[in-house]
């Protein structure tokens, strides 16, 4: 059975998602992984988290994952169900901590793309999802943590298309441009853990995966990655009590941690 | 000349010349014309939704969406406007794939987006393959954030908001409705995103029950309704059931909202008016049925156009809809299913089968 079996990169990346979460905190979450993520750090080592959907629903009492975030699973006898402009609200007016981030492209200085591949929106190669709630809580949340795979294309010098304003061109810039908030600290990926470098803002490895090298990201990203000083350490092993509480109380029926086959 | 002054930058990116496409969506003195002619007095506004359409929607109208994500959507409304064979609309999505569909059929050839798929269905092909054939233009892009602050500046009653969404961003290179500009009160550089107040030309809005006056209670996520009922220069309610006035009146213990007749032109009695969406209360959405369509249809032309003409051009209304979905069965497993995600009822099953090509489950749960 399942439960036997050791984690896969899935579970693995929803623990790592879950560990940027601090307890007594407010959570934006889509769906996805990232949710996966906030109800394991609830059921874990964060049991007084608030976490806010973009469909208006905040604090919702558990079920199932929902299917989506309008899904009445993000609301589930929620006190409070607000309109959209009220839930982003929040986040400016300094109520929201953390948002998590999906992006098909993002940039050494942690600008996200999530609008088209190509090099004109008008006559793109392939036209993505655009922002939806994404360029909102990069602009207002305190803190981003952008998840996503990694590749030398997923990780390119400049992004096709600016969605989400991470650091911008490093420095000072994003603040210069008039958004708030710290802007992205965290990008996850299946090989590791990257943080960005105070003064450029530019991606910098923070903690790698047991087992990947420093060579499979460097190789997998398109721009030049930094290195902290000294050796790279491993980033934290989904522990064994966590992956039970994944399995059987999270993710049962591992809609979201299964391997694509 | 125009009576705006867009962002040239934006109308560049967006090759657009003849800007008075542009102009209906900010266009706050037609819009307040339009509401200064509606009746006043409580009359009775019921028709039906092939006359509401027929009525109410005009060929280049600006449509905007309603509800969210699969969420209230008045999906049997858009089906009966391709039916009807409207033309040239303007659709603000939330999200755009809601509406995606219609661009086949001329119904819908321009867009102003925020958000275009079907989020863990499937990413929206056919919109992507319909932008690079020119079947749609974009007209904006935005973010849902910056699509929230337009509406509720109408609904707030002021000419637009300052925002710091979007900022630095190549959504404001492709957006002529929006500017950044210094915000007057500061000393320090500090630049804001004016966002416009948004007028679309007509809304749809599903409640779960209205009055024949045009009284409508939204359960569930909001969202934008309350701005564009009120900033419509257009609204059809529609609904699932209609009610007696007194139902709706304040005190009943319900926790909802209640959009006031006095904007509404037309109620339509209208059951499973948001099939294949989620109506919170009534049904779930049907999950399999959008599998289809994002999975098996969207990546192909003739597939697509297969897909909607059997389901909408071929059925005659959302009874049909329904009866093709799985019927009765359908009925009972969406209404049990809402009902368990609604409120804490753990007895209830959430898991199915994903609709795959090899597996069509011919009851689209």
């Amino acid at each position: 059975m399942k439960s036997d079996t050791p984690a896969n990169p899935l579970e693995m990346l929803a623990y790592i998602i879950s560990l940027q979460i601090e307890n007594d905190s407010v959570v934006y979450v889509g769906t996805g992984l990232p949710m996966v993520a906030a109800i394991l750090a609830r059921k874990t080592h964060a049991p007084n988290i608030t976490m806010v959907y973009e469909s208006g629903g905040q604090d919702p009492i558990l079920g199932d994952m929902p299917w989506s975030v309008g899904c009445p699973l993000t609301w589930r006898k929620s006190a409070v169900l607000m309109e959209m402009a009220y839930s982003f609200g929040q986040s400016y007016n300094g109520y929201v901590d953390m948002a998590f981030l999906g992006f098909a492209q993002v940039d050494m200085y942690g600008n996200v793309n999530t609008h088209h591949i190509g090099n004109d929106l008008t006559n793109p190669k392939a036209r993505l999802t655009g922002s939806g709630g994404n360029n909102d809580l990069s602009s207002l949340t305190e803190k981003m943590v952008l998840v996503g795979l990694q590749t030398p294309e997923r990780f390119p010098e400049k992004v096709d298309f600016i969605t989400s304003v991470g650091h911008l061109e490093g420095g000072n810039s994003r603040q210069e441009a008039g958004l708030i908030g710290k802007g992205p600290v965290a990008v996850i990926s299946p090989w590791g853990i990257y943080d960005f470098e105070p003064e450029t803002k530019r991606m910098r490895v923070k903690t790698l995966t047991p087992g990947i090298p420093f060579e499979i990201a460097e190789q997998t990203t398109g721009f030049e990655l930094l290195k902290p000083e000294g050796e790279i350490p491993e980033s934290p092993m989904i522990t064994p009590e966590a992956l039970h509480i994944l399995r059987t109380g999270v993710d049962p029926n591992g809609v979201f941690t299964t391997m694509p086959s | 000349m125009s009576k705006f002054s867009y962002n040239q930058e934006a109308l560049k990116n967006l090759n657009i010349e003849d800007t008075s496409i542009l102009d209906s969506l900010v266009d706050f003195e037609s819009a307040r014309a339009a509401h200064l002619k509606k009746p006043r007095s409580k009359v009775d506004k019921r028709i039906s939704l092939k006359e509401a359409i027929a009525e109410y929607v005009s060929d280049g109208d600006v449509l905007s969406d309603a509800g969210f994500s699969y969420v209230r959507t008045p999906h049997q409304a858009y089906f009966e406007m391709m039916r009807q064979g409207k033309k040239d609309l303007q659709a603000i999505g939330a999200p755009n794939t809601n509406q995606s569909y219609m661009i086949n059929y001329g119904t819908v050839s321009y867009s102003h987006n925020s958000y275009i798929g079907a989020e863990m269905r499937g990413t929206d092909r056919n919109y992507s393959r319909q932008l690079k054939g020119g079947k749609v233009k974009i007209l904006s892009e935005w973010s849902h954030g910056g699509v929230a602050l337009g509406l509720k500046a109408a609904q707030l009653g002021a000419p637009g908001l300052m925002s710091k969404q979007m900022l630095g961003s190549d959504i404001m290179r492709h957006n002529p409705y929006i500017k950044t500009i210094q915000n007057p009160l500061k000393n320090d550089p500090d630049p804001v995103a004016f966002i416009p107040a948004l007028y679309p030309d007509i809304a749809v809005i599903h409640a779960q029950v209205a009055d024949k006056f045009g009284n409508a209670f939204i359960y569930g996520p909001v969202v934008n309704d309350s701005a564009l009922a009120i900033a419509a220069k257009k609204l059809i309610i529609t609904a699932e059931e209609i009610v007696p006035e007194a139902s709706l009146r304040y005190g009943n213990g319900k926790k909802g909202i209640v959009i006031p007749f006095i904007y509404a032109d037309a109620v339509v009695e209208l059951p499973f008016g948001a099939v294949p969406g989620n109506m919170p209360g009534y049904y779930y959405w049907s999950r399999q049925w959008w599998e289809k369509t994002m999975r098996y249809a969207g990546p192909n032309e003739e597939k697509f156009i297969e897909h909607f003409n059997e389901w909408v051009m071929e059925t005659k209304d959302q009874f049909e809809f329904v009866e093709k979905l799985g019927g009765a069965k359908w009925v009972a497993e969406a209404r049990r299913q809402t009902k368990a995600a609604e409120n804490d009822n753990e007895d209830i099953d959430f898991s199915y089968e994903e609709y795959t090509v090899d597996n069509d489950p011919g009851i689209y749960y």
